[in-house]
């Protein structure tokens, strides 16, 4: 057994990926000081924002702190509350639908709760306020992570199941092995989106203004939202391109490492694999040998253990028939206790405040709809494009989800400013800011949707000498179908969220403001009414969720059994 | 052979599994089988007779509805610990290389790392996998994935090893390179495993492979016959005692799915139906019958499934359907075109049609679903309700896979329609009446 492979391996003097891993390791301890020393320092409500360029790096940091650590929290949550939904006997009944409804509540509808109870358990401590803020972020992260988790762990294949039973498994290794694994392309991709999700509300997250107190955290939100609200163009410009830095960087070193590490998990053998530069260097650096060894020791635990013994699958029997309904009293309890008080605060409300706020609702809805509307306009004949040419796909995919990370609201009042140049008001322009944050689902989805339509479909579309509209009408719609009702959901919801932002800002020291749910909530937070805030956010939930049940739903069934390609 | 003590027993074993809308099916019915050690058990019979229930409930990973399984004496509560399963479409982890998807049975067992590996490089050599110990699934052919299926199963040193249709997602050739080297494995002895039990369709495989052949019928699931195999390997497929064995079993399994007359009771074990359903095939398949029929004569059932290439149970279900229109006769083991196949073969599209509906309107289950129609006021019904008595009639089916058929061959014949979106069923020609004929119908 003498290969020369393994011996020019460990031969081989210090690769430069090892050079760097130290390096990296030298920065990485800094920069736990530095964002300890921020964290564990007196209370300070409004940090000293700097806006000269200098700090930009310092505040970077302290911004992609919140938002690693947050997807820390975001992952966590994802394991224990996708696990518990999947695979507690009768759990999913109650959880799936109060994760609908989770999912539906803006960021401002969490921020109160947060801000008060964490600012009050840690009265002299920076640490309650930027547990709230990594907690907002996490609120902008998480949902869709745990919704997938779920999904892979409700189709993992039984003849798998079947032998993880056979080899006797324990329990931690069968989550290893099979249920992480089985659920880890769909987990990667969808971190991909959690990350870029939870930046979009970083300006919020980091500074804002609650009744009388007003908060601000040293990040790059909060010199993004302290240069827009003094107008300074310059500090506006560097805090975008700090932005984008932050994200190329987060990017090319994370993600597509850890998306070509990830296409192992796959079960086919893609032509076209996904490649980065960073995980080929890694892969053959001495360090990750290192690492795979390790890695060795945590899969096969040397252990002793009888055999014979079967381990008692997971889930179902687990928690003893008193133990469970205990728990679901303390929930069924938890849950009454919590909807009295909430219909208590909503019946102080004046009918006239009622009318308000419905009819800001339906002033939202309708900039939801033409967003949505008018973002397809142009997404659905670019994306279908795109999707048909496989090199034009590989080229723009990556620059597409870049440009999707990237939180739309930090150039909303460049936009504003600009349409009010030519008289337009926020009522119409904020439908351009919402068009500007949710467009991007779409493209991706209509872009999977047509590079999925076989090449046969196309030629037979031209052997029948289908007219343009023909082909639309009679091919590419109907494929499309499923994907862009995909795009469609997940656009729409961010839109609700985003009106928040989009209907009401600081700019230049004056407040703009127009009629909508959004503006209303913002309002609420900044005055410290409560009873307002309940009830819009309410509002919004229901809306959101109402809408989802009965449009969506129903069209994502027609979707499925009349349009998937593969029936 | 030495007539050992039972390795396993299986007594009075029932499965039954839930369907929707509350009601069950049984899958297996009354099952009572002893596999003694040194012995391959090959479960033969058509699909559905619950053949790969019957094996997951030995191993463990099923638990019957009511009966028991007992392993060297003993009751058997959980999973088989001395039993390894190789599985038909290999159930390898896909993010695992060869060599770990081989190791992950040994992860329980009380090995230190030295014998782990050890073990791993024996079996691993023992299928012929050297040299691809650090594949991923992907990378491998079909017969190398099931290569690690094996090595998989036999790492832990199983004295039962157990195959679920291990070979049939194989091509021919593949399928016949490891047949054989199984055998070889379990002949050499010098591995543990020295009892084997397979389940198959495949008529050939169980001659060749096993010592003793269990034949199951369907609907529910029972054993028909059992027949012992004592030809020593390595054996010849033109051996005369495996061409015999072979005849008869293809009787046997013609007889347990078109049976000549009222099968009897000895044999059937379990109360036959009072109506007859329907073999679910399609009609494009029964019509090819006639074709071949047609051009080669009548022919023995044997050598028709060879002429056609196809599973032998499943063309014994074409022939039904055949029958059940009056086109083909099945005297013994022989199958004849009747004058009317002959006649609905020279017809052109539309009297084909015509004679089809007059047939299918004489056919039980037709002849409910028309009744429905006619009670209904819209002219309408929707398939739960015809689900729900297709179950009540016949417990054993499934009911979606009858309703298809139903409406595959009702759609062809003009007698029926179905809307897949409203999910109802309906006359073809609904503003005149309830059902027409394909006469009036024509467009």
């Amino acid at each position: 057994m003498i290969t020369d492979k393994p011996l020019e391996r460990t031969e081989r003097a210090f690769d430069w990926v090892d050079l760097a891993a130290v390096g990296l390791l030298v920065g990485l301890i800094y920069a736990i000081v530095t964002v300890a020393r921020e964290w564990s320092g007196p209370l300070r409500p409004v940090a000293d924002i700097h806006l000269e360029a200098r700090y930009l790096p310092l505040y970077a940091l302290f911004s992609l702190t919140r938002g690693v650590i947050a997807y820390g929290v975001s992952f966590l949550f994802t394991m224990i509350y996708g696990y518990a939904m999947a695979r507690v006997a009768g759990a999913e009944r109650l959880m799936l639908p109060v994760l609908d409804i989770l999912q539906s509540i803006p960021v401002l509808g969490f921020l109160p709760g947060l801000v008060l109870g964490l600012v009050h358990l840690f009265p002299r401590r920076n640490l309650g306020l930027e547990i709230a803020s990594v907690l907002m972020i996490f609120t902008g992260q998480v949902w869709n992570m745990t919704f997938s988790f779920y999904a892979s762990l409700k189709s993992v294949p039984p003849d798998l199941v079947a032998v993880a039973r056979l080899s006797r498994l324990s329990w931690w290794e069968r989550f290893i092995q099979l249920d992480l694994s089985y659920a880890a392309t769909g987990l990667v991709w969808n971190s991909m989106m959690s990350m870029a999700g939870g930046w979009f509300f970083l300006t919020v997250s980091e500074a804002f203004v609650l009744g009388a107190h007003d908060f601000r955290l040293p990040g790059l939100g909060a010199y993004m939202s302290l240069a827009i609200e003094r107008g300074d163009g310059v500090a506006q410009v560097f805090g975008v391109v700090a932005m984008l830095v932050m994200i190329v960087l987060v990017d090319q070193l994370l993600w597509r490492p850890i998306v070509a590490w990830a296409q192992k998990f796959t079960d086919e053998d893609m032509g076209r694999a996904s490649e980065s530069w960073l995980w080929e260097r890694l892969r053959r650096s001495r360090l990750w040998q290192v690492c795979s060894r390790l890695r060795g020791l945590m899969t096969y635990p040397p252990r002793r253990r009888a055999i014979g013994i079967e381990v008692p699958s997971p889930g179902a029997g687990h928690l003893r028939p008193w133990g469970k309904r205990f728990a679901l009293g303390c929930i069924v309890a938890g849950v009454l206790y919590g909807s009295v008080q909430y219909v208590r605060l909503l019946t102080t409300l004046s009918g006239r405040e009622w009318m308000h706020l419905l009819g800001s609702t339906a002033a939202t809805f309708l900039r939801v709809l033409s967003a949505v509307a008018l973002a397809s306009l142009w997404t659905v004949p670019v994306g279908v494009l795109i999707g048909r040419s496989p090199p034009w796909s590989r080229v723009l995919q990556p620059l597409i989800q870049m440009a999707a990370s990237f939180p739309a609201p930090m150039i909303f009042t460049v936009v504003v400013g600009g349409m009010l140049m030519f008289g337009v008001g926020l009522g119409i322009s904020s439908v351009v800011l919402l068009l500007l944050g949710t467009q991007w689902y779409i493209l991706f989805n209509v872009i999977a949707g047509s590079s999925a339509i076989p090449r046969e479909l196309w030629e037979v579309s031209r052997l029948a000498r289908f007219s343009r509209g023909q082909r639309w009408q009679k091919l590419i719609l109907p494929a499309i179908f499923p994907s862009l009702l995909t795009g469609w959901i997940t656009a729409m919801g961010g839109a609700w969220n985003a009106s928040i932002v989009a209907e009401y800002m600081k700019y230049r020291g004056h407040t703009l403001t127009t009629t909508g749910l959004g503006a209303a909530i913002s309002q609420a937070t900044e005055r410290g009414d409560f009873h307002v805030l309940a009830a819009a956010v309410g509002l919004m939930a229901a809306t959101v969720v109402g809408f989802n049940r009965l449009v969506w739903r129903p069209l994502s069934h027609r979707a499925q059994t009349r349009f998937a390609l593969n029936a | 052979m030495i007539m050992a003590s039972p390795l396993l027993e299986i007594r009075n074993l029932f499965q039954r599994f839930p369907i929707a809308g509350g009601q069950s099916i049984e899958v297996l019915h009354d099952i009572n089988l002893q596999i003694r050690e040194q012995e391959v058990v090959a479960i033969l019979g058509p699909s559905g007779c619950g053949k790969s229930t019957l094996l997951r409930a030995v191993i463990g990973l099923e638990r019957p509805s009511s009966g028991e399984v007992l392993y060297r004496g003993k009751l058997q509560t959980g999973l088989n610990p001395s039993a390894g399963l190789v599985f038909q479409n290999f159930a390898l982890f896909p993010w695992l290389t060869v060599h770990q998807n081989v190791a992950v049975g040994l992860s329980s067992l009380p090995l230190d790392d030295a014998d782990r590996e050890r073990r791993v490089r024996r079996v691993v050599d023992a299928v012929g996998l050297e040299g691809f110990e650090e594949a991923y699934p992907k990378e491998l052919s079909g017969g190398m994935k099931q290569r690690v299926g094996f090595a998989r199963a036999l790492a832990v040193e199983p004295e039962l090893l157990c195959m679920d249709e291990a070979f049939s997602a194989l091509d021919v050739l593949t399928g016949e390179t490891l047949r054989n080297e199984v055998i070889d494995l379990y002949s050499r002895k010098t591995s543990p495993v020295n009892t084997i039990l397979m389940v198959t369709h495949s008529i050939s495989e169980a001659v060749f492979m096993a010592t003793r052949i269990v034949v199951m019928g369907a609907h529910p699931g029972t054993i028909r016959a059992v027949l012992d195999n004592p030809l020593p390997y390595p054996r010849d497929e033109r051996q005369r005692e495996l061409r015999m064995l072979s005849e008869k079993l293809h009787a046997l399994i013609t007889q347990t799915v078109i049976p000549e007359e009222p099968a009897p009771a000895a044999v059937a074990g379990a109360r036959r139906p009072v109506v007859q359903s329907i073999p679910t095939v399609s009609m494009a398949a029964t019509i090819g019958l006639l074709e071949v029929l047609e051009n080669q004569g009548a022919m023995e059932l044997f050598e028709l499934a060879r002429h056609v290439d196809l599973e032998f149970t499943q063309l014994l279900l074409i022939v039904k359907a055949a029958e059940l229109f009056g086109w083909v006769s099945t005297p013994g083991q022989r199958v004849e075109m009747t004058e009317q196949g002959r006649k609905f073969l020279a017809a052109d599209i539309n009297t084909r049609k015509q004679l089809l509906n007059a047939k299918l309107r004489g056919i039980f289950v037709f002849k409910m679903v028309i009744q429905m129609l006619e009670q209904s006021e819209t002219g309408e019904v929707p398939d739960e309700i015809i689900l729900s008595q297709l179950a009540l009639y016949f417990p054993h089916e499934r009911p979606q896979r009858i309703l298809r058929t139903v409406v595959a061959w009702a759609r062809y014949a003009e007698l029926l329609k179905y809307s897949s979106t409203r999910k109802v069923v309906y006359g073809f020609n609904p503003a005149k009446s309830a059902v027409t004929s394909p006469k009036n119908a024509e467009h």
